[in-house]
């Protein structure tokens, strides 16, 4: 342990400013890449569940082909959105 | 030669998939090494001999830079794969890749800067390594707007991979500017297994639990980011609504 | 690998072949350009002008160091341990300025050959170590490779 007690931590040798700015960029850096993702993750599933929501009110048109999933309404309701 | 694991890795459910079940084991390793990397770095690191406690600043600047370095080999990797077997989930990481890449270049850039104010008496100095890893924030500032200005088109993949390949030169030029140049940078640390000499286990041993920390955030918020692109990318397929309605 | 596949991936190749080398070129022929300082030896040597404004790296040799009692004026001596630089500066040092440190001093010489500096930047090697353990190799007279065999870096 390099530090006697708490004040002499919180000092770091009078390099305070530098060590704990550099320090706290670190963890705010850390957490908008890390909760950012994860936030826009569930407003993503959010999203995606209101806009089948959506679809599965208007009539389906028919399949186009070759598209598989596509029930080919998406477009409409995104130039809605 | 079988390339059916290549192409398995170009399926957007399949990496959807397995990197849900990875997550929380990457997670849990970079909690784990961060705790005891930033602990040991800030409580049990001695002092240097001419920087004081200033040398705390190392253990996080040393592993950001380095990892920033990292950034354009990765995009131009996934890029090539992009462009010669035109895989989807490759641009995918080209596009995610970029914005984080400009974060852990500005923190390097940063870091470096807070620790200069004191030691070298000056935030910034035009040098070769300080101005070329500038240049390469300014990279990837310039491959996030070229895929704005595009508009996510087909053409702005392709030209978002060329720009990371070519931005591969300045990596070269990141990394050894310190030895062609006079700089005010110093050179690469060699670092050494003896006790009793500069360099030696006492400063790199945290370093290490730092460095794999920072990597491992590397790849977690790569792969977070990945996984919301392909979901809004993949919206009309089956397996997404699945996902949504199960969720 | 389709053939088609091939021949996009030379092309790539090819393209990232030819732009590297135009770069290494060019970094090549800017390399003096490059440089942030000039060292003792090519001063002595003349490649500078009095009036022209530069930087010089060396290390601050030991015992040239005078600082005024009453301002913060101070004179040392810049060396690449071959050839010698007089330094006058007028202002704060930083806190790893001391005799034997690498430093980069930016201002211009003047008509005398002192070097009037306006800014004094401490440069400092790759090598980390607790005290303890530099009192220790000093007392073995062993310091560690580089940190005054390579002045100026």
């Amino acid at each position: 342990m390099q530090f006697s007690n708490f004040q002499e931590f919180i000092e770091m040798g009078g390099y305070a400013f530098n060590v704990w700015s550099v320090y706290g960029m670190f963890l705010i850096f850390l957490t908008i890449n890390l909760y950012g993702p994860l936030r826009k993750n569930r407003q993503i599933i959010r999203d995606l569940k209101r806009r089948y929501a959506l679809n599965a009110q208007v009539p389906p048109m028919p399949a186009r082909a070759g598209s598989q999933s596509s029930p080919g309404l998406e477009t409409t309701v995104e130039e809605r959105a | 030669m079988d390339w059916t694991w290549f192409h398995k890795w170009g399926s957007p459910k399949w990496f959807y998939e397995l990197s849900g079940k990875w997550l929380p084991w990457l997670v849990g390793a970079m909690v784990t090494c961060l705790l005891i990397g930033v602990t040991w770095a800030l409580l049990f690191v001695p002092q240097d001999y001419q920087q004081g406690l200033t040398n705390r600043i190392f253990y996080v600047h040393v592993p950001v830079a380095s990892i920033s370095l990292a950034f354009f080999p990765l995009m131009a990797m996934a890029g090539t794969i992009f462009l010669v077997w035109r895989m989807k989930l490759a641009d995918v990481v080209v596009k995610v890749a970029a914005p984080l890449g400009a974060w852990f270049t500005a923190l390097a850039l940063a870091s470096g800067s807070i620790w200069g104010v004191d030691t070298w008496g000056t935030w910034w100095v035009w040098d070769g390594r300080l101005t070329s890893l500038l240049l390469q924030f300014f990279l990837l500032l310039g491959v996030v707007s070229l895929r704005t200005a595009l508009e996510d088109s087909e053409g702005a993949a392709r030209a978002c991979a060329l720009l990371s390949i070519v931005g591969c030169i300045n990596v070269v030029v990141i990394k050894y500017s310190v030895d062609w140049w006079n700089t005010l940078h110093q050179p690469s640390t060699n670092f050494t297994l003896a006790t009793d000499q500069a360099n030696g286990p006492e400063i790199w041993v945290p370093l290490i639990f730092m460095i794999v920390a920072v990597y491992l955030f590397f790849a977690i918020s790569l792969i977070l980011s990945t996984r919301n692109e392909i979901l809004q990318r993949e919206k009309r397929a089956q397996w997404v609504r699945d996902l949504v309605a199960k969720s | 690998m389709k053939a088609h596949r091939r021949k996009r991936l030379s092309v790539i190749l090819f393209v990232a072949a030819g732009l590297s080398v135009a770069v290494g070129l060019t970094l090549y022929a800017l390399s003096q350009n490059i440089d942030l300082f000039y060292t003792p030896t090519q001063v002595a040597q003349g490649e500078v002008n009095a009036g022209q404004r530069i930087r010089i790296g060396g290390m601050v040799r030991e015992g040239s160091v005078q600082s005024a009692a009453d301002s913060l004026a101070v004179r040392f001596v810049a060396t690449d341990y071959a050839n010698d630089v007089p330094i006058y500066h007028e202002g704060i040092l930083p806190d790893l300025f001391r005799e034997g440190q690498g430093i980069v001093v930016e201002g211009s010489l003047d008509n005398a050959g002192v070097f009037q500096a306006s800014r004094v930047l401490a440069k400092h090697d790759e090598n980390y170590m607790s005290p303890e353990v530099k009192a220790a190799l000093d007392a073995v007279g062993t310091a560690p490779e580089g940190a005054a065999t390579r002045p100026g870096t």
